[in-house]
């Protein structure tokens, strides 16, 4: 029951077109027999950045990640994008074996009448935007059970939660790149095949360790020698936590095939701070600058620029206080991180609130254009500050 | 969580489909579906301009050379038959069938085609 070329010459002389202006092959058009709408949720069209498209012609694949709460994203080997659904009022025929007059041309045509059966059809496809990986969530998950030691109570018990790389996977919202990006950041090391977050003051006493020794030794911070670390504090951490610490704070090198760590002089800084701050709500800022300069390893020159993103000054008290304020403790999305940065402080220069929304900034968005969106800027005392577009209760 | 894969159904090559946009929407006569019918004759001009006859509509379009590509995803659910081989993977999977990187449209009024009282002897 195939049309014949016969009737298709018919049909162009009833539709009066000249077959001469015509390529000679003509594609048949008919519905398969199982062609259906994508609406019954067999099938769908997902529409792809050339780099995802050539990711999947590789053979690598994505994956779709969320929670039945939660709005799902499409994650690659490296990046995360929203996923939506795009409708519309026209109608998509997805037809298999048709070409396009430049395929035609190429191919000398051997064969002009072509039947080829459409697929399906649909209104609608799914659309990606990048979006920040959604990573809050993986701190929690490791918070719930920090690592103390090998020898606490914690670790006997074998009932407190522990994640491989494959239960983070199934439980964030991120590609599996992101993830391991943020469990850098977070100082996360593997343990027995567990990614665990260091209990604060242990990841300190380790630091401690490690600075009283190179103090004591006089060594240069910018050559610590790992095996003398490891036969010097063996006896008293596991030799592996030794060498996550110095990997945290430090940086590898070798020299004269002997490996070196240059210790960061800032992420010390830092940390130290971070322990100071964390024992108090407020410090005078005068007070605690002396006293974190003093407790710092020798050698070393503290600074605020160290905190940013972990404490915030207030120049208007008196006497002027710092606090701490970690970035990693505000909500992940826009509006609700400004939301509870204005309701902590009314007016925030641009200088003080940069360090708290840097992270919120897209791909090609600007610390400007976020203020411009989320808040509302005057002159107060020559300086420009930045207050909420709306009340906050 | 929920974990779904999209990967490709074979290795190597994949198919590659067009696309083709029609404004408004495709019914059957009899509202019997639209599987099995047939939809029209699609020809092209010796300058590349598509042309689709259906029924006694003429449509004239245009090929569009898609930025951003489509992948054609089929949902394939634990008890097909034909994923034994991934019985390892739990839950739905989408298995990208095709690539569609050409599209064929047309946004323009169909023209009606008058044929003339034929001239029967």
């Amino acid at each position: 029951m195939k049309r014949t070329r016969e009737e298709v010459d018919a049909t162009l002389l009833i539709a009066k077109l000249n077959a001469a202006e015509l390529m000679p092959t003509v594609h048949c058009l008919s519905f398969g027999p199982g062609a259906s709408g994508a609406a019954a949720g067999d099938f769908c069209l997902l529409e792809l950045e050339p780099t995802l498209c050539q990711q999947l012609e590789d053979g690598h694949r994505l994956v779709i990640r969320g929670d039945k709460d939660e709005q799902a994203v499409l994650c690659s080997k490296d990046k995360t994008y929203d996923l939506k659904i795009a409708d519309t009022s026209n109608m998509l025929l997805f037809i298999p074996g048709c070409k396009t007059p430049d395929q035609l041309k190429k191919e000398e045509a051997h064969c002009n009448i072509i039947h080829t059966e459409i697929f399906g059809f649909s209104n609608n496809y799914w659309e990606l935007r990048r979006c920040r990986p959604k990573l809050k969530k993986l701190k929690k998950l490791l918070m719930e059970n920090p690592y103390e030691g090998p020898d606490s109570q914690r670790e006997k018990d074998s009932h407190c939660s522990k994640y491989t790389t494959e239960d983070l996977l199934d439980q964030i919202q991120a590609s599996e790149e992101e993830i391991m990006t943020q469990l850098q950041v977070l100082n996360a090391c593997e343990i027995g095949g567990y990614w665990r977050i260091l209990e604060f003051d242990y990841e300190m006493k380790l630091l401690n360790h490690v600075t009283q020794l190179v103090d004591s030794e006089s060594w240069s911070f910018r050559k610590v020698p790992l095996n003398t670390c490891l036969q010097e504090l063996g006896p008293l951490e596991p030799e592996e936590m030794i060498e996550h610490c110095l990997k945290c704070y430090g940086k590898k090198y070798v020299d004269e095939g002997e490996v070196y760590f240059e210790l960061d002089a800032d992420k010390i800084c830092r940390a130290t701070a971070h322990m100071l701050l964390q024992n108090a709500v407020k410090f005078n800022l005068a007070e605690f600058q002396e006293v974190w300069q003093q407790s710092v390893p020798e050698g070393m020159i503290t600074s605020l620029d160290q905190l940013k993103g972990l404490a915030l000054v207030d120049r208007h008290s008196r006497p002027e206080i710092i606090f701490l304020l970690k970035v990693d403790d505000l909500p992940e999305d826009n509006q609700g991180r400004f939301n509870s940065l204005f309701s902590l402080r009314e007016k925030w220069t641009e200088e003080d609130i940069a360090p708290y929304i840097e992270d919120l900034c897209g791909e090609k968005q600007t610390i400007g254009a976020l203020l411009t969106k989320y808040s509302h800027s005057s002159m107060q005392n020559g300086v420009k500050v930045y207050n909420s577009r709306r009340p906050i209760s | 969580m929920v974990q779904i894969v999209i990967s490709s159904a074979r290795a190597g090559g994949l198919a590659e489909w067009v696309l083709m946009e029609l404004q408004g929407e495709i019914e059957a006569r009899y509202s019997t579906g639209l599987a099995g019918n047939l939809l029209g004759d699609l020809h092209y001009t010796t300058e590349g301009i598509p042309v689709l006859i259906v029924g006694h509509h003429i449509l004239y379009g245009k090929i569009i050379h898609l930025e951003k590509p489509f992948a054609v995803l089929v949902k394939h659910t634990p008890g097909d038959q034909d994923c034994d081989e991934l019985r390892h993977e739990t839950g739905t999977r989408y298995l990208v069938t095709a690539l569609i990187k050409d599209k064929i449209l047309f946004k323009i009024r169909p023209k009606p085609i008058i044929t003339n009282v034929p001239k029967k002897v």
